[in-house]
């Protein structure tokens, strides 16, 4: 039973690492498909379009660091091997679970607010403060979820 | 995912397009012109620039105009992932095509000139093909269903000698085709878009017309169908004082063209101002999708803004050509 408990918490490590990495793939490519219709046009907007286009790879990070967290706690990072039975391995899957589905839905929405503002900022390169406001926000929710999967990670006892 | 994220990049490009579209200032600038070649300089140094110092002779602006458009549309050609969008706006320069080439041809039986000058290569058709299909009369590869269309052209004009039923034919094409291009399209704004230009084409008819004093009978096959209007109403329109045609289709988004009807003396200063108003009240159909970052509308939304921005060139540059007032230049002017 202990190979089972470790299997689902592997499991929530791959949901945080897989699922917020594929999303900020998504939201990358939205806004780098937008940045390359700009700088097709105007190539001296590249440093600007950079930044819009890096901000929806956050989330890929913070599944990345979750899933970290998750197989730490579980000694699978070296150290000696915990052991960890169902209960404790289905909270920690659980517990993976916030960043798992924020990262990814917001990661695609932060993508499309990216490329919105790099369409902005083709027409009003002058307000390029708040074009990163904007998909800055979306960001606000990814954090949150990073924050509760650290939380609940660490609240299971092993 | 949507499908149309598939325009993030069409619809970005587009954007950093539109810095290139003349701005007001560049439109008075060219009104402030003295005379025409002081307008073509001005002209110059904007995005037209490049194409007037191909231009073999003096004072000519119109192949200028015409190689911008063709810039643009074949740009479009590149990245718009729906070949229909840019179709549905080059298909208006084949009907022209069309219409020189038939026109030409009936001309020519009876001894006149063929007009060959006035061809243009906006047309989704090469004006070669298009020569060569007619003058052969071989129109089995024409597309479009122009091979069946063009047929009945010369046999409307073989049994009737008008040429009025001609364009009138071709027309009615022009429309149908751009309701089955938007048809198969898998959003709503092309389709919308189409609907509108066939309601505004039946009010600059109906315009036109009851200045020509048409009776509804003669008028109505003149009307073409698949605008939100219906052809009755329209029909009934024609016995109808122009002043009251506002209130008469208030239940139409097309009465916006109509607005301030009643501020005319006649039907002739109504159609000079309703040209305008009818391609400003096109320009707002399609304006409420540039919010949208990923609508396809947009494509539409930017090609109709630069043949808006041609038209307005191509009236300062032949209104101060022919010495015409600034002031009724101005009033003609499309918002841009």
């Amino acid at each position: 039973m202990d190979q089972l408990g470790i299997m689902l918490a592997v499991l929530g490590a791959a949901l945080a690492a897989g699922l917020a990495g594929s999303g900020s793939a998504i939201g990358v490519g939205i806004a780098g498909e937008a940045g390359a219709g700009i700088m097709t046009e105007d190539p001296g907007k590249f440093g600007l379009v950079l930044l819009l286009q890096a901000l929806p790879g956050t989330q890929g990070i913070y599944g990345l660091l979750t899933a970290f967290f998750a197989i730490l706690k579980v000694g699978l990072l070296g150290g000696a091997t915990v052991s960890v039975n169902v209960w404790q391995g289905l909270g920690i899957l659980f517990a993976c679970l916030p960043i798992a589905i924020a990262g990814y839905y917001s990661a695609i929405a932060q993508g499309k607010t990216s490329a919105a503002c790099i369409q902005m900022i083709a027409k009003r390169p002058e307000e390029t403060g708040k074009a990163v406001i904007l998909p800055a926000m979306v960001e606000t929710y990814a954090v949150l979820a990073l924050l509760m999967s650290i939380i609940l990670l660490n609240s299971i006892q092993l | 995912m949507t499908r149309s994220i598939d325009y993030g990049y069409a619809v970005s490009r587009l954007r950093a397009m539109e810095n290139r579209l003349l701005d007001p200032g560049a439109f008075q600038r060219l009104l402030d012109s003295e005379d025409l070649p002081s307008a073509i300089r001005v002209l110059s140094e904007t995005s037209y620039g490049k194409w007037i110092l191909e231009q073999q002779q003096e004072n000519q602006f119109e192949p200028a105009i015409e190689a911008e458009l063709q810039y643009v549309y074949s740009e479009a050609e590149r990245f718009v992932p729906d070949p229909g969008l840019y179709q549905l706006c080059r298909l208006p320069y084949d009907i022209h095509n069309i219409k020189v080439l038939l026109k030409g041809l009936f001309n020519q039986k009876r001894g006149g000139v063929r007009r060959m000058d006035l061809l243009t290569a906006l047309g989704n058709i090469p004006v070669d093909d298009l020569v060569m299909a007619i003058e052969s009369e071989d129109y089995r590869l024409m597309p479009f269903g122009f091979h069946r269309t063009v047929p009945e052209c010369v046999m409307l004009w073989e049994q009737a000698h008008d040429i009025l039923q001609v364009e009138r034919l071709l027309d009615e094409k022009l429309f149908s085709l751009q309701l089955l291009i938007v048809g198969v399209m898998p959003f709503d704004g092309a389709r919308l878009f189409v609907r509108h230009r066939i309601d505004a084409e039946n009010i600059r008819n109906l315009a036109r017309l009851k200045r020509m004093g048409y009776e509804a009978a003669q008028a109505a096959p003149f009307f073409h169908n698949g605008g939100f209007v219906s052809l009755d109403r329209i029909v009934s329109l024609i016995n109808e004082p122009f002043e009251g045609w506002e209130r008469l289709l208030a239940f139409a988004d097309v009465s916006k063209a109509l607005s301030g009807g009643q501020e005319h003396a006649d039907l002739d200063s109504l159609l000079v101002d309703l040209e305008r108003s009818i391609d400003d009240y096109l320009t707002g159909v399609l304006e409420k999708f540039r919010y949208s970052s990923f609508a396809p509308e947009n494509v539409l939304y930017f090609l109709w803004k630069k043949e808006i921005e041609a038209r307005n060139v191509r009236i300062i540059l032949v209104g101060i050509g022919n010495g015409a007032d600034k002031a009724v230049l101005r009033r003609l002017l499309r918002h841009v």
